[in-house]
């Protein structure tokens, strides 16, 4: 027995240190290797179906694989993408694109003006496509005189077409599919026209390759590989170690440590979007929600004694912006409420509008109620593995207690909380929104229309939903601003989103390796930033 | 054992993951959110599309009507089409199959090895240095958090001693020139994920065997044994491993039977592609055939492991052979 244990004992050093071995010899290889960039991120792609797809990063895959007619440059103004220029009739409702010559699809097919026609109708009928197909809204024809252009007709001057980032697909392909079945399509080998090309795709990564043929300048880099991590602290370990090149949605500890790592360049960067508290204002019978946050009084003491900058210290350590209306402020749609409108934290303030409006706390139980004897008690839910945001639900419910108003918090999954949305049985919660360039999405989600989809609070305003329609209309961009800021104006106004904090990406990229990115805009991300501008301008450093 | 008991005993196991299949079955469906809603985030599509999603995953059939059609295709082998990854289930299950059974597979042996090896050598040493190494060893890892063993030993031997990579199966988007290649590569990646998840189980299982082998040796038969002459060493060997034995194949029978339900938090720490996650994911998802899909393999060889166990005592043990 002694002789086995003694050789086994030898067999396992020797298994050892051949795996040292192997280990230390399997690192990198030598000679020319092609320039490949490793993006880290905590989210994993959802599809690759552009039309079903919904998840941030894979709209960045989108963005290299397919190009739409026109595309952002790093200051959001519109240059070519497959649209090499355009016209617009003296009427304001005829759009003429030429397309760019001899453009191919990755598998070798030309592109011509009938794939656009074919994508953008589909879109309208269907409504597939969920961000980009809300841009269609307006044109009415579409027309291919010959292979290289397209003329699209509008019912009313179209004021978002430049800002249309929809990518055009393969009607060659597309079309095999049955319609009814596009919504459940996974696009196992998507074909777009980009200057990258679909290579392959593992259980934890997607990577795509240079398009040698593309019709624009083709990028340095050959190859990018996106890959999601379960763990961010395994994530950061990974750009410290050089395992990858860059990194999305780190935490604001990794800030700190990645901020003391010479050889990485890391921010925190503004990115499009809030963080807020969604009231339930359902009209309807039907509703079950609490009916006492149908008063408008309520939902604005609920705001003025809710302390957002403790929220953003604590709960965020810093890495955001104080929250007011719909669109981030550096934004040129921002709308800023005056100092007489702006509800910021005031705890006195809170307690005398509910005064006035009569809710009292008449039996001494610490808790408001109103005149017919109803207390103020509302149950706020927030989503379990979003560790900031149920720091912040606790924040909110001791600020609430403070004026009389008693919140029971309660946790659940996205999924369950997307249910009790979607059937307006909730009180309160807290949930976010990625937003993009043009306002048309972002203030798209709170119209009459949305409702039973997007419009989670259940909110309807008729002026709000008639600027809606109006602000695409508009073709001078100050008059379309004014009416987009009065859109905000009424939405801070009757408060069905409580706008908390404009929360930041914290990113980084080995700068040792790396040359040519930024921050797009100047205070915003390297990457998920609705621009290629970085994916292409990256180059190894000489 | 008469060939009677097992075909009673493989009578009750099968009856017992059917009450499992039906129990999971309507359990996820109590569950709240809507698998629907979560499909389809187009507040636009139309009654038609709706429709034709409904029918493609059979959602618009009555609820019986679904409960019996999975039955009856289950029983073809078919487990249905996931409603996240838009595939066969059986397909998903059997990419994320292999690198579970790899993995956990792996950590298990280790670690019913070591573990029994370090039991035994600390309930023989009984009181000596060794024993007191032994323990205090297998009490740290078994009660280490897994999550914080996993990231300690990342800063280890991925940070400092940069022998090991971070995180997955295979370096993301890398290609092999040789099946040699692919082969080292996934060896790396394999080792830390074992590593930790046998830290963890050797602590149990060496605990375990330490004190039921201190039972044992301190039983009258083997003062018996001893006061007869025998060698230490066959005392141990002959008389004592034997009896110590049965607990320990209760123990490694049960894990082993949870070999296939992966380890979620081993997996999520080193992104390791296996099923545990693949349940997590299913989950959040209400993704209710991929659910059940897991389910029922982790069910049957649950139950599968318990049958072969109660085998394995009727030739180890002749108490139960009678």
């Amino acid at each position: 027995m002694k002789n086995r244990f003694r050789r086994i004992t030898i067999f396992t050093l020797i298994l050892i240190l051949v795996t040292v071995q192997i280990g230390c010899g399997g690192g990198q290889a030598p000679g020319e290797e092609l320039s490949s960039f490793t993006v880290g991120s905590s989210a994993s792609f959802d599809t690759m179906n552009p039309l079903s797809s919904y998840m941030q990063v894979t709209y960045e895959f989108f963005m290299l694989i397919y190009d739409p007619l026109i595309k952002y440059d790093e200051n959001y103004d519109p240059v070519p993408g497959l649209a090499k220029e355009w016209d617009i009739s003296d009427d304001e409702l005829t759009w003429t694109f030429k397309l760019q010559e001899g453009v191919k699809w990755h598998d070798g097919e030309p592109f011509t003006s009938e794939d656009v026609k074919y994508t953008y109708e589909l879109m309208m009928d269907t409504g597939l496509g969920y961000m980009y197909s809300s841009y269609l809204t307006g044109i009415t024809d579409i027309q291919c005189p010959d292979d290289n252009t397209v003329v699209m007709t509008t019912d009313f001057p179209k004021a978002n077409m430049l800002m249309n980032s929809t990518p055009i697909l393969p009607k060659h392909i597309i079309s095999e599919i049955p319609e009814d079945e596009l919504e459940i399509w996974a696009n196992e080998n998507p074909v777009g026209t980009g200057a990258y090309k679909y290579d392959s795709k593992g259980d934890n990564f997607v990577k795509v390759v240079v398009n040698e043929d593309y019709f624009g300048s083709i990028p340095e880099v050959d190859e990018y590989i996106f890959v999601s991590y379960d763990n961010i602290d395994s994530m950061a370990q990974a750009l410290m170690l050089g395992e990858i090149d860059g990194a999305n949605n780190l935490n604001t500890a990794q800030y700190q440590q990645l901020m003391d790592d010479e050889n990485v360049s890391v921010i925190s960067g503004e990115e499009k979007g809030f963080m807020q508290v969604g009231v339930n204002c359902w009209m309807d019978d039907e509703s079950g929600g609490n009916p006492l946050l149908l008063d408008k009084n309520i939902r604005q003491a609920i705001e003025l004694a809710i302390d957002k900058q403790r929220i953003v210290d604590m709960s965020y350590n810093g890495h955001g912006t104080v929250g007011t209306t719909l669109i981030n402020p550096g934004d040129y749609f921002h709308y800023e409420p005056t100092a007489e409108e702006l509800r910021s934290y005031d705890v006195e303030k809170a307690k005398s509008l509910l005064d006035s409006a009569g809710y009292m706390d008449s039996n001494g139980d610490g808790v408001r109620e109103s005149t017919d004897g109803t207390p103020l008690e509302f149950e706020l839910i927030t989503i379990a593995d979003n560790l900031e945001e149920v720091k912040s639900g606790q924040m909110i419910v001791s600020d609430l207690a403070a004026v009389g108003i008693k919140i029971n918090s309660v946790t659940m999954d996205s999924g369950a909380l997307y249910d009790r949305i979607i059937g307006g049985t909730y009180d309160l919660f807290i949930w976010g929104w990625g937003s993009d360039v043009d306002p048309t999405v972002i203030t798209g989600v709170l119209t009459t229309d949305q409702i039973g989809g997007n419009n989670e609070p259940f909110f309807s305003n008729a002026r709000y939903d008639e600027l809606y329609l109006l602000q695409q209309q508009e073709m001078d961009e100050e008059a379309r601003r004014e009416m987009v800021w009065e859109m905000q104006q009424i939405v801070y106004e009757e408060a069905p989103y409580i706008v908390i904090i404009y929360a930041n990406n914290i990113q980084a990229i080995r700068s040792d390796r790396w040359t040519g990115f930024k921050q797009i805009p100047e205070t915003g991300t390297y990457f998920f930033n609705l621009t290629d501008y970085n994916y292409r301008n990256i180059r190894p450093v000489e | 054992m008469t060939r009677k008991i097992i075909v009673r005993k493989l009578f009750y196991a099968l009856l017992t993951i059917l009450v499992v299949l039906v129990f999971n079955y309507i359990l996820f469906r109590v569950l709240p959110g809507n698998p629907l809603n979560m499909m389809m985030r187009n507040p636009r599509a139309t009654p038609e599309t709706i429709a034709a999603v409904k029918e493609f995953y059979g959602l618009d059939q009555p609820w019986y009507i679904q409960f019996f059609t999975y039955f009856k295709h289950l029983l073809t082998g078919d487990l249905g089409v996931s409603f996240v990854y838009k595939a066969p289930v059986a397909d998903v299950l059997a990419q994320k199959i292999l690198p579970t059974v790899l993995m956990v597979g792996l950590a298990e042996i280790v670690a019913i090895v070591v573990g029994i090896f370090l039991g035994i050598l600390a309930a023989w040493k009984r009181g000596t240095k060794l024993d007191v190494a032994t323990l205090s060893f297998s009490l740290v890892t078994y009660s280490v958090p897994t999550f914080w063993l996993g990231m300690i030993l990342v800063v280890i031997f991925c940070v400092q001693l940069r022998i090991f990579p971070t995180s997955g199966m295979f370096t993301p988007g890398k290609s092999f020139p040789t099946t040699f290649a692919m082969l080292q590569d996934l060896f790396m990646h394999l080792a830390l994920p074992v590593l930790t998840m046998s830290l963890v189980l050797i602590g149990e299982y060496a605990l375990t065997m330490r004190n039921t082998l201190m039972d044992v040796l301190s039983e009258d038969y083997i003062t018996t044994a001893r006061a007869k002459g025998f060698r230490e060493r066959y005392i141990l060997k002959k008389h004592a491993l034997p009896n110590a034995m049965l607990p320990m194949i209760t123990i490694i029978a049960i894990n082993v039977g949870f070999v296939v339900a992966g380890a979620i938090q081993v997996e999520t720490i080193f992104s390791w592609p296996g099923l545990g996650r693949l349940m997590y994911e299913a989950l959040r998802a209400r993704d209710y055939p991929l659910l059940q899909g897991v389910f029922l393999l982790v069910t049957v060889s649950v139950v599968l492991a318990n049958v072969l166990a109660d085998i394995t005592y009727s030739y180890i043990d002749p108490r139960v052979k009678n």
